[in-house]
């Protein structure tokens, strides 16, 4: 229920933003986009961030086969059938390609070839070495152009200094949230929709986070008998039922280890950082540099999220006296998460840590198996 | 099948090409330890900076013990004792009495042995956590990584636009004792041959290290010289004779020698002035037969490409082409643009040149996108002149299997040549529908 409101309250603002005469830009979400940098130039980033149906991957079978990744598969879905409560996507002006995974260059493509939608593009190098930072800049640029041929002037440093600004209190903001204690879902909720609306809605957010600490100060703590996990992989999208089969399930999400969540808001740039150069694109390369989480690079991406969350689990107990097991969430076909949720499983095993791979697609059918499967972890927590 | 198996027993660059693929354990062995050569593991055809360093590059499928084995000892024996000559003799006049019909299956075999060996190691990929959602390509690939990873001494990944592919590249480190890393910018933009060129030095760096050689220019040189005839012979065999009216051999044997010829590019058998030798002998025999009118008359059959398939294929299909009356031609490399010449002039430089090289393979042949990739297809196809165009559908690939619903459009548009699409999943899973479509799509040329 609360996505349909969302998504209304969200076409809305669309909306009345293109009546301001602003244009849209929708991508699939990832961490590589300098939304700053769109945002600056005027247009509204839009993140592709809608959890599929079977009605919506079977619409994309006429363009891709059924073994692409659901979420992929969705995102035509959507552009195919435009669903009442996405009836927005007709507002899309630009589709901004990227090459996060191969199915975001497909779906990007099919995307503008067949949608009436005008295409730009942005590759980000595999690596972070030094001639990968190099590139990333180069591709940047490229975008900018691009963004400033189609507003038809330059896009001034200070703008996106600014933007810059705003996106990292933005985000600054949204790490308090993810140490409130509210449930999972309500934080999913609030992570849906700033990555959804950025920085509109940090009044909002701020009064929340206050409202919060009233209440937490107010009231005396009482235990939650919930099995307290960690998600990981792949994201949760705006109308996906798996936190409910979760939470019904007796489990209770403490931290979001996924892009729509800690892979997001992490990506702070603190005050001397900001300081030190007057060129916003160097910001942007310190980000892709210093972003050893994002699935996209390689050679260590595995290695360095396993030693992420072995840490957050044992400062975890030690702060709390929990042991937090983890959630691994597949998205069928998923060419980044699904090939190594086997190692990832083993090896943080082998360290005593409880893992369950969800490896699903967004078919209703799978329902029923996954809870049963979500119930079986629990109870085995 | 090798239905004119004259040819085959006959064909004594086809039976070495064979023999070095298949016999690459023993060889490699003795590499490694008699030798001291540092073994390098390769997977698509870039294995110029490993030979450029010294270094043995290891299509590691080629570590395995083939069933063959018995009969391709025989086979070494009797060339050690007499060469290659006298042997390939001695079996033409030993295939007269062959009562058991062992030398009927010789290229037969050769390329069963593989396919069955990639089924086994798909197997293993399996057994070990790879999903079953995964390509064959990459699943078979962990597989010898995990059959035989131990052996090598390092493991050399390219970065390409298959977001499957990078990931398995990183996923195999556990199985290798060093992974070195070339990543190829996804464009070709501003000075992205100049940053390419420090990731191939970098990647050189790592190289000497490993095989303890230094790459020098000459090195780099002499190896791409090397690559480039060894590319020309195999475009001779492409463009010349499978465009023949005359072939030097059953349509079904030469799709065989295309399919053990793309196995085999990747790492040159791991000797790669051996390999040219080979595949420059190969021309000369094709060229000799078809002189002297050895082999079949093929005019009015229809030469159909099929690709992709580099990742995994159903192995019959040129079978199943040859008994509906059509040719089979299997040019991935060219179609991915790995079949174009390193320029090697005196004032180039070797970097540079091989950074270009690479570029132009990922611009244009792997493609950085659907419309680039479909395009190259097309040209393939036109260049090739081929009168229809089977697509591969290898189930789980994500990166070229999504291009056919865009590739279909351009074929009507631009190529208006009959075309049909198959699906692989894994080995003798899927004869049947490869039948039924190749049947009706053999159909329409009558």
């Amino acid at each position: 229920m609360k996505s349909l409101e969302l998504l209304s309250e969200y076409s809305n603002y669309l909306e009345e933003q293109k009546l301001e005469g602003k244009k849209i830009i929708a991508f699939m979400s990832h961490d590589s986009i300098p939304e700053e940098l769109i945002d600056a130039a005027g247009f509204i980033p839009l993140r592709l961030i809608f959890a599929g149906n079977d009605d919506l991957m079977n619409a994309s079978h006429d363009y891709l086969p059924p073994s692409t990744c659901s979420f992929a598969q969705s995102c035509i879905g959507y552009f195919a059938r435009k669903p009442n409560l996405y009836k927005f996507l007709e507002l899309v002006d630009y589709i901004l390609l990227s090459n996060h995974c191969v199915s975001d260059i497909c779906v990007s493509e099919i995307i503008s070839d067949n949608f009436n939608v005008e295409r730009l593009n942005l590759y980000v190098p595999y690596t972070r070495n030094e001639s990968a930072i190099k590139y990333y800049k180069i591709e940047l640029e490229n975008l900018r152009k691009e963004l400033e041929n189609i507003i038809g002037h330059e896009i001034p440093d200070q703008k996106i200094k600014e933007s810059i600004d705003k996106y990292n209190l933005f985000k600054k903001k949204l790490a308090e949230i993810e140490k409130l204690e509210i449930s999972g879902s309500q934080k999913l909720e609030i992570f849906q929709k700033a990555i959804l609306f950025g920085p509109k809605i940090l009044n909002e957010i701020e009064k929340l986070i206050q409202k919060n600490r009233e209440i937490t100060s107010n009231d005396s703590q009482t235990e939650s008998n919930n099995k307290k996990v960690i998600f990981t992989g792949c994201s949760i999208f705006l109308g996906d039922y798996l936190m409910d089969l979760i939470e019904e399930s007796g489990g209770e999400i403490v931290f979001f280890n996924t892009w729509i969540g800690h892979n997001y808001i992490s990506q702070i740039y603190s005050d001397k950082i900001l300081n030190s150069t007057d060129d916003p694109i160097d910001l942007f390369l310190y980000r892709f540099k210093t972003n050893i989480y994002g699935d996209h690079s390689v050679p260590d991406s595995l290695d360095n999220e396993i030693s992420y969350l072995e840490t957050f689990i044992n400062e975890y107990q030690k702060e709390n006296g929990e042991k937090l097991a983890v959630i691994n969430h597949v998205i069928k076909f998923c060419d980044h998460f699904s090939l190594f949720q086997s190692t990832l499983k083993e090896r943080l095993q082998n360290k005593g840590i409880q893992v369950l791979n969800l490896e699903r697609d967004y078919s209703r059918a799978n329902r029923g198996q996954l809870s049963t499967r979500i119930e079986a972890f629990m109870e085995m927590i | 099948m090798s239905l004119f198996t004259d040819d085959v027993v006959t064909f004594k660059s086809v039976l070495r090409l064979a023999y070095n693929f298949l016999a690459g354990r023993e060889y490699l062995k003795k590499k490694k330890f008699k030798d001291r050569r540092k073994l390098i593991a390769v997977a698509l055809p870039f294995s110029d900076l490993v030979y450029s360093a010294g270094g043995v590059p290891v299509f590691p499928i080629r570590m395995e013990k083939f069933n063959i084995n018995a009969y391709l000892a025989a086979l070494n024996s009797a060339t050690n004792l007499f060469g290659w000559d006298l042997t390939t003799k001695l079996l033409t006049f030993v295939r007269q009495f062959d009562v058991l019909k062992i030398l009927d299956n010789v290229l037969d075999d050769v390329i069963h042995t593989i396919n069955h060996k990639y089924n086994e190691l798909y197997e293993l990929g399996i057994e070990n956590g790879i999903s079953s959602d995964f390509c064959y390509g990459i699943t078979s690939l962990t597989g010898m990584f995990i059959s035989k990873g131990k052996n090598l001494d390092a493991n050399i990944n390219y970065t390409i636009r298959c977001s499957a592919w990078n990931k398995y590249s990183e996923s195999i480190k556990k199985y290798v004792p060093k992974e070195i890393w070339v990543d190829i910018p996804p464009r070709d933009m501003g000075n992205a041959v100049e940053l390419l060129s420090e990731n191939i030095k970098a990647a050189i760096g790592e190289l000497e290290e490993v095989t303890g050689n230094l790459v020098t220019d000459n090195s780099l040189n002499k190896q791409f010289r090397i690559g480039n005839q060894v590319k020309r012979f195999y475009k001779t065999i492409l463009y010349e004779f499978s465009a023949s009216d005359f072939y030097p051999c059953n349509p079904a044997t030469f799709a065989e020698i295309l399919a053990l010829l793309g196995l085999s590019f990747q790492d040159y058998n791991s000797n790669a002035q051996r390999y040219l030798e080979n595949i420059s002998y190969l021309v000369k025999e094709m060229r000799k037969r078809i002189e002297k009118s050895i082999g079949m008359d093929v005019k009015g059959m229809p030469r159909i490409m099929i690709t992709p398939v580099f990742g995994g294929w159903e192995p019959e299909t040129h079978e199943i082409l040859y008994r509906l009356g059509a040719r089979t031609i299997y040019a991935d490399w060219e179609l991915l643009g790995m079949l174009e010449e390193i320029n090697v002039s005196k004032n180039s430089d070797p970097i540079e040149e091989y950074a270009k090289y690479l570029l132009n393979a990922m611009m244009k042949g792997v493609g950085c996108d659907q419309e680039a990739l479909t395009d190259s297809y097309i040209k393939t196809a036109k260049d090739l002149n081929v009168d229809g165009l089977v697509f591969n559908q290898v189930f789980g690939c994500h990166s070229i299997s999504n291009c056919y619903s865009l590739l279909r459009k351009k074929i009507r548009k631009k190529l208006e040549i009959p075309t049909t699409v198959i699906n692989f999943n894994k080995i003798g899973e899927n004869v049947e529908q490869v039948k039924t479509r190749l049947g009706a799509l053999v159909e329409m040329f009558r």
